[in-house]
């Protein structure tokens, strides 16, 4: 276990490492000159050179790096050039919605996943046509699903509100900075479920996609373990298909899921900053896309640090959670 | 049939509650059949291609009754278990016709709730692999409760299949025991709520002889004492006589022969049940020539031969023979055909050459096949090819605290010399594939020498020869590639592919095939013939014949005893098999827990076995009606393996010195060459004169038969 951490931290610092060298050398390749997008376009060239001198772009490019990971390690984002607020700062405030809309969307999508696995492998009734549907919406990109939800769903039909994570203006804003939770620490159940219809769209969007992988990847290893000869063990025994499937076959086949689980993490990520664009939900995806025209590298660098970070937990769970569906498997 | 009746004796034991198990079954209480196959056809399509593997069979099982259902690959006996089953796969679609009745239910016409049913109520299986018919995620106390219904039921059942301290393991995985004890398990599954039949498809093949015995014992004893009907399907005749009441030989999907046991193993009738036991090695079996093998290869189920399935490999074969196929027919106890109806005692044959050539098993036995010629590099003197020295080999798996080292081998000496072929024997985990790993350089020894004499590097043959051939290349050119390296150009080169094709009796077209257009028993001889090509001093054979079926695996040993001959070369040959390592090597190591405990001239060896071990192994040889089980208790663990001699915690000889003070293989008074790691059997033997050993050796063997 000890070895498993030590190992996951050490993937991190890697991970992290590789992460800010490619924001640098973006940066670098970009020949946008920070400086005056924090001036602002109407800034004399002598105030650009003195402010690009201030903020140290004129150093060389491997000068810059290692000042921002020796910042890195005291905790040091830098500034952003956009809000002038540490990025620090900036993270903390719009990162418990994205990982609300994260974590709920991941979550759906498992049980999305599992669902179309289940029944599509299982030959249920109906599955056909949940498989065709699921398959039809997760073809479509996220933006345009985005839409079509919007549209649709809160335009037409008012079912669900399509913008932002609540509609009181005087939410709570602590302890978690998640609404529906501190809807639920102060006693303020409206607001609790409002957060929660808020979070349906945004996080069905987020999920589809991820989820048909998931559920394509479970159903071909529950097909292979309905075949293998411990189903045939079970069914020598009486038991029922039913029971062969969720008592045997599913358990075995968990583990190709979760892989594919982990994989899909960072592809919902890309999704889940374009999900809050549209949506105009508070998050670091919201942020970042306000940051990028600005050429906001701190800022950019630090929201992709966290994701970076983001990703190695949910992987290092997704190996945890195998573990503990597959004896056989030990954690190294 | 009537159902109801039937259905009611079935229940009735299971509300007698726990002592049932071991209650005597009712001798006689029912005369009608448990199991009625009639007239039993299934055909799948594959690759656009009907595959027929059952044409018409029909048989009858009695309650209580073992019946050992016998046959090579692919002649349909999983197909009639699965039947029986009701588990047949759905896709490919099977096609089903006539009847196959277990307690009265049709399983070829019952719906999967009705088969399910039945499986529940009256059936139980044993499938072969015990690694993978478990539930690798789920306890397996768990796992038999679901067949047992309550976990006191569980431990009673495991109890009585022979896990030892059954309450503590209901909580262990599949993969935390070994296969026996996993088989074990399977068994404890099967005979819950006391079914009145029970398949068991190959339920020894995967194990170890010696606990291929224990589970033999166990199936034995579980009908005695519950009263249940067995079907053990094995390709072993040896097997099925050692347990069966009668044998079925299923041939190219139709029943060849089926009659008692002791009649099918000591004097079967049809050709081809003859020519099974023929080619299947015993200890008596001649050394001096190659083995008599069927000829030709096993049918195309695709493609059956209008009339008898075995005419075109039958040496008694005439034009009537294939006109229709053979019916089965009753045959008396003075071989005329009967008319009279089939019965449970009868002795039944399809052939209709029947009487007109002779018969039984002895009659055609040896002096057919040419004896073999003698060894070519005989006159090149007595050089080691291949000297071991103090090797020990050390794994260590798993990690952190689980770390633990696996001792492979714990100083292993031996010497072959050139021409000589040595037969490695040994159960499962003693290490005898990693000596011939470490031989063939495929890994490092952690202490000790390997010599090599003037040949260099051997070559060597896997056990599961599919695995070790390129897929995408062609035969000739993986067997080209060796010459290639030796410089040889284009035609000189494929000459001699064509040489070593011959020589391991290939047909030359199999240059141009790849390996998956081969059966099991052509890739192994592609495996030689590429390891051959360029005769090396020494060739290395890892168990080369244990995934083939008898009569291929007799063709295959009778190819390295001719190539050995032929080339001259040196053979170090691993097998499980006592009497296969007899027919190969001029001697036999016997080896324990990464030593050598017994070494020595090959016939000497099995005729007068010393250490303990050796005689244990020997025992697992069958005989009609009767299981040895000399040895109790698992296969030994190289972890941590036990001190002193690390046979003494299973040794029917131990004496309290055993667990303490070490053993060596020391040489045996007057029997050169001779070496053993038991001061104890030693002990025993010296004294006096010569003839005392035997009979010492005699009287135990003795003892153990009278148990
Ligand atoms: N599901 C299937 N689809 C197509 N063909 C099949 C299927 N199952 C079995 N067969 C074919 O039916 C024939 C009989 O197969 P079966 O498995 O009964 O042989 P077997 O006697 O049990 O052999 P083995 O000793 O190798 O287990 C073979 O030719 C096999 O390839
Ligand atoms: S019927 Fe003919 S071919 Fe078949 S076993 Fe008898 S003699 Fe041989
Ligand atoms: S030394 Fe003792 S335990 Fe070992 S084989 Fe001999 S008698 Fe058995
Ligand atoms: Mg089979």
């Amino acid at each position: 276990m000890i070895k498993f951490v030590v190992k996951r931290l050490l993937s991190m610092v890697v991970i992290l490492l590789m992460l800010t060298a490619i924001v640098f050398l973006l940066q670098k390749l970009s020949h946008i000159n920070p400086a005056h997008a924090y001036l602002g376009a109407n800034a004399s060239q002598a105030a650009v050179n003195r402010e690009t001198h201030i903020l140290g772009y004129d150093r060389p490019f491997i000068a810059q790096y290692f000042h921002y990971v020796s910042g890195l390690l005291r905790g040091n984002l830098e500034v952003s050039l956009r809000t002038r607020h540490p990025v620090s700062t900036d993270i903390v405030a719009f990162l418990p919605a994205t990982v609300e809309l994260a974590v709920s969307g991941l979550f759906l999508a498992m049980v999305l996943g599992a669902v179309f696995g289940l029944i599509s492998a299982a030959r249920f009734r109906g599955a056909g046509a949940f498989r065709m549907l699921l398959m039809s919406f997760a073809s479509a990109p996220v933006f345009l699903l985005s839409l079509l939800g919007i549209l649709v769903l809160s335009g037409n039909l008012h079912w669900l509100p399509g913008t932002g994570d609540t509609s009181y203006t005087n939410a709570p804003t602590g302890p978690t900075g998640i609404i529906v939770i501190d809807g639920l620490v102060h006693g303020q159940f409206a607001v609790a479920w409002d957060g929660v219809w808020h979070l349906i769209l945004p996080a069905l969007v987020v999920a589809l996609g991820p989820a048909v992988s998931i559920g394509r990847v479970l159903r071909g290893s529950l097909e292979a373990s309905m075949l293998s000869d411990f189903a045939r063990t079970a069914r020598a025994k009486g038991l029922k298909e039913r029971t062969v499937v969720l008592h045997h076959a599913l358990r075995n086949s968990v583990s190709a899921a979760l892989s594919m689980t982990g994989l899909q993490v960072g592809l919902m990520f890309a999704g889940v900053v374009v999900v809050e664009t549209i949506f105009a939900w508070p998050g670091i995806g919201l942020y970042v896309d306000q940051s990028i025209p600005q050429a906001d590298f701190p800022a950019i660098a630090g929201v992709t640090l966290v994701l970076g970070v983001g990703y190695v937990i949910i992987n290092a769970i997704v190996d945890i959670l195998q573990a503990v569906v597959d004896p056989r498997v030990a954690l190294v | 049939m009537d159902d109801a009746p039937r259905a009611a004796e079935a229940s009735a034991p299971a509300a007698r509650g726990t002592e049932r198990l071991f209650d005597a079954a009712s001798p006689g209480a029912s005369k009608s059949p448990l199991v009625v196959v009639d007239d039993l056809h299934v055909s799948f399509e594959r690759g656009g291609q009907q595959v027929n593997a059952l044409r018409g069979v029909s048989f009858e099982l009695q309650p209580g009754e073992i019946l050992g259902l016998v046959g090579e690959s692919g002649s349909g006996k999983s197909v009639l278990a699965l039947t029986l089953l009701g588990l047949l796969p759905e896709r490919p679609r099977p096609v089903i016709t006539g009847s196959a009745l277990v307690s009265g239910t049709d399983m070829v016409t019952a719906n999967r709730e009705q088969a399910r049913l039945v499986r529940k109520q009256h059936l139980g299986a044993v499938f072969q692999d015990p690694m993978t018919s478990l539930n690798p995620t789920m306890r397996i106390g768990k796992q038999v409760i679901e067949a047992a219904g309550s976990t006191q039921e569980a431990v009673r059942l495991l109890d009585a299949v022979g896990l030892p301290d059954p309450a503590s393991r209901l909580r262990s995985y599949p993969h935390e025991l070994s296969g026996g004890l996993r088989q074990r398990v399977m068994i404890a599954m099967a005979v819950a709520d006391s079914p009145a039949l029970v398949i068991a498809d190959e339920p020894t093949t995967a194990l170890d002889v010696t606990v291929q015995a224990q589970i033999l014992e166990l199936l034995g004893t579980l009908r005695d004492e519950l009263g249940t009907s067995f079907i053990l399907v094995t390709h072993d005749l040896g097997v099925a006589a050692q347990v069966a009441d009668r044998i079925a030989v299923l041939y190219g999907g139709r029943l060849a022969e089926v009659g008692p046991s002791a009649d099918l193993f000591g004097a079967p009738l049809h050709p081809y049940a003859t020519g099974l036991l023929r080619s299947r090695l015993v200890l008596r079996t001649d050394r001096s020539r190659p083995i008599v093998t069927l000829p030709g290869e096993p049918p195309d189920p695709r493609n059956h031969p209008p009339g008898c399935p075995f005419s075109p490999r039958c040496e008694h074969h005439s034009g009537e023979c294939d006109v229709a196929l053979p019916p089965l027919e009753t045959v008396t106890a003075t071989g005329e055909i009967a008319p009279s109806p089939a019965g449970s005692a009868m002795h039944q044959v399809a052939c209709v050459r029947l009487g007109r050539f002779s018969t039984g098993h002895a009659a055609a036995i040896d002096e057919r096949a040419e004896p073999w010629g003698p060894v070519a590099s005989a006159s090149r003197g007595r050089n080691p090819a291949v000297l071991v020295h103090g090797v020990h080999k050390r794994f260590t798996i798993g990690t952190g605290l689980r770390k633990k080292h696996l001792l492979a081998l714990r100083g292993v000496d031996l010497s072959l010399n050139e021409g000589e072929a040595i037969a490695l024997v040994g159960e499962s985990g003693c290490g005898k594939s990693t000596l011939l790993r470490s031989i063939a350089g495929l890994q490092m020894v952690d202490e000790g020498e390997i010599e090599f004499g003037k040949g260099g590097r051997p070559q060597m043959v896997f056990q599961d020869a599919g695995a070790s051939l390129t897929p995408w290349l062609t035969v000739g050119e993986q067997i080209g590639e060796r010459l290639r390296s030796e410089g040889l150009r284009r035609q000189p080169r494929d000459a001699r592919v064509l040489e070593a094709l011959t020589l391991v009796g290939l047909p030359a077209e199999v240059a141009k095939a790849r390996p998956a257009q081969l059966s099991g028993g052509q890739r192994q001889r592609v495996a030689l013939a590429r390891a051959t090509v360029v005769p090396p001093e020494v060739l290395l054979c890892d168990e080369p014949t244990s995934a083939l079926d008898v009569s291929l695996a007799a063709t295959v040993l009778n190819l390295i005893g001719r190539l050995r001959r032929e080339l001259g070369v040196a053979i170090l040959f691993v097998t499980h098999d006592l009497a296969a390592a007899r027919m190969v090597g001029d001697r036999i190591a016997v080896m324990y827990l990464g030593r050598i405990v017994e070494i020595g001239d090959a016939d000497e060896l099995c005729s007068a076995p010393i250490h303990p071990y050796t005689k244990a192994l020997l025992d697992t040889v069958p005989e009609v009606g009767r299981v040895h089980v000399r040895l109790k208790g698992e296969p030994a663990n190289p972890i941590d393996p036990p001190n002193g001699c690390a046979f003494h915690p299973r040794c029917p000889s131990a004496e309290p010195t055993c667990a303490t003070s070490p053993v060596s293989l020391d040489p045996v008074e007057g029997a050169s060459g001779r070496r053993v790691a038991c001061p104890i059997a030693l002990r025993l033997r010296t004294p006096i004169t010569g003839d005392l050993n035997t009979a010492g050796v005699m009287s135990a063997r003795d003892d153990s038969g009278r148990r």
